[in-house]
């Protein structure tokens, strides 16, 4: 984890928003990037949770999730997974209609990636927004995450499971699944019944 | 059930994508330019564990050591060797887990990188070997982490508003406070300590036994009069001392002052036990004195300040007292060499 410099707190909001205005200005794609994880590192911290919303970052990370870039979509939405601790940022996204671009993350190549927008995911299911986040598409993919070969994912979506649906939900979501033979990033499901929590 | 077979115990580990070290920055201008130099690289909590994997290190027999090293920034629950996983000639690779991951993380930023007997050390986090317990706990400690930060900051933020006395501030803080003081009396059950080594990380206080760090100011904004531990304890009349952390008996402060320099349960000098001994000697010693009159009938000559039975404490100065005081009934009966044997029967006690 990044150390970050010693600043007072009028210090970080001009730091701050002097990325943001790199970030708008530059054309460098590697730029772009840099500034961007500084951003995505910098919401870990609740400090900086306010201006950060006042710079309205939660709505630059959700334009990242558009970029053809894969690496500006991994920060982006690695920076809303670490922004969407905070309610006020979860209600920003949902306003902003960005539910439906997260949920279109968990078809991602990168690891990294589809394991953010599970956080984000949940974080938003946390905050009362549960119809809008864990709907049965999104819980079948669940279901098939927690059938993959690697630990990481299976554990967040079972953890997801648990947390963030109800019993029905998920039973519910199991027979809609039985009998398909559609994979999730080119995992092959068992033939077998799936008890996969 | 159709759990992968890869995953057993026999199969090579695969190595993640984010086990490799990635290449430093170099492009980076100069107000972006952090005192030391770094990859481009986003953390998110998922990526985040009390798992470290410490690649790079010599196979020279050191892991006592390494273990050590890591146990500076926090308790370590186990660590081994990973055997299995691929490792340049002559190094090991280990896999470490932490009590906490704020030393996981304390850990990372301090060890990363540095030079190890010759070897330099690459560690990163392995959240692949988190159970799914481990990766909810997780979860849910970041939640509540950011829910009392946040907290924090409208706590403050009211004070400050109460002091300019702007109240219109204070109205929407208050509402804001208010939702999130329902989320975290929710959630806040009995981390309050963990979160105080998030905020700061405080080196140990000077050496007391079972003290480890705890931060004051947390204890000031949350504990009225009890600690996490459930111990009464209140904060305000030990400013000098730093406060105990451990299931200690409520009248522990208590016990202290009322011992002077001698706290309960702790290590008493000998020296102590022994006047204490005297003590308790002397003064039963002094009520048997004056009750002694009748039971020294068959002496004959002056009474003898004796008293006919003394608890020493002790079965080995029981014995000594007895073999004396059989002695001295012998002597007594010899009128000339009593006083030499008062004498001796005075001497202090032998100190084993």
């Amino acid at each position: 984890m990044s150390r970050r410099r010693r600043f007072s707190a009028s210090d970080r909001s001009e730091y701050l928003q002097a990325l943001v205005t790199e970030f708008q200005d530059t054309d460098s794609e590697e730029a772009r990037e840099q500034v961007l994880a500084n951003l995505a590192n910098f919401s870990y911290d609740p400090r900086n949770v306010e201006d950060l919303k006042r710079l309205q970052v939660t709505e630059l990370f959700l334009d990242m999730l558009t970029e053809e870039s894969d690496n500006l979509v991994e920060f982006g939405i690695g920076g809303l997974c670490n922004l969407s601790a905070d309610r006020d940022c979860c209600d920003q996204i949902v306003q902003s209609g960005g539910v439906e671009l997260v949920t279109g993350c968990l078809s991602s190549r990168r690891e990294e990636t589809v394991l953010s927008a599970i956080g984000t995911l949940m974080n938003l299911a946390v905050t009362d927004t549960r119809p809008l986040a864990s709907c049965d598409a999104v819980l079948q993919c669940m279901l098939r995450f927690s059938l993959s070969r690697s630990p990481r994912l299976r554990n967040l979506a079972i953890v997801f499971l648990m947390d963030c649906c109800t019993q029905e939900q998920v039973e519910q979501a199991k027979q809609q699944l039985q009998g398909h033979t559609q994979t999730a990033l080119g995992i092959p499901l068992p033939e077998a019944s799936d008890s996969g929590s | 059930m159709a759990a992968p077979g890869s995953s057993s115990v026999w199969s090579t580990p695969e190595v993640q994508k984010h086990h490799e070290q990635q290449s430093v920055c170099h492009t980076r201008p100069t107000y972006r330019e952090g005192r030391r130099p770094k990859a481009v690289k986003v953390y998110t909590i998922n990526l985040e564990s009390r798992y470290l994997m410490v690649q790079g290190v010599p196979a020279i027999g050191v892991m006592s050591e390494l273990v050590q090293l890591f146990a500076l920034y926090g308790v370590i629950e186990e660590y081994r060797v990973l055997d299995e996983y691929p490792a340049e000639q002559f190094t090991e690779v280990y896999l470490i887990r932490l009590q906490k991951i704020q030393s996981a993380r304390a850990a990372k930023r301090n060890l990363d990188e540095r030079s190890f007997f010759g070897g330099l050390l690459h560690v990163c986090y392995a959240p692949e070997y988190e159970t799914v317990e481990d990766t909810r706990e997780k979860l849910l400690d970041r939640r509540r982490y950011v829910a009392w930060s946040l907290h924090n900051k409208v706590k403050e933020l009211d004070k400050t508003d109460q002091n300019q006395g702007e109240k219109s501030k204070e109205a929407t803080m208050g509402q804001t406070a208010l939702e999130t003081q329902k989320s975290i009396e929710a959630c806040v059950e009995g981390d309050r300590s963990d979160f105080s080594s998030f905020r700061y990380p405080l080196l140990p206080p000077p050496p007391q036994e079972r003290f480890p760090p705890y931060s004051e100011q947390t204890l000031v904004k949350f504990t009225a009069g009890e600690d996490n531990m459930g111990s009464k304890y209140h904060f305000m009349d030990s400013s000098e001392q730093p406060p105990p952390f451990t299931v200690q008996k409520p009248s522990y402060h208590e016990n202290t002052l009322r011992r002077g320099a001698l706290p309960a349960a702790r290590f008493i000098p000998r020296t102590t036990h022994l006047e204490n001994r005297k003590r308790k000697a002397e003064e039963a010693s002094k009520t048997l004195f004056s009750g002694i009159g009748g039971k020294c009938e068959t002496l004959i000559g002056p009474k003898l300040p004796e008293p006919p039975k003394l608890d020493m404490e002790d079965n080995s100065l029981n014995i000594t007292a007895g073999l004396i005081r059989n002695t001295m009934k012998k002597i007594s009966s010899v009128p000339e060499h009593k006083s030499t044997e008062k004498k001796s029967a005075e001497k202090p006690r032998r100190r084993i």
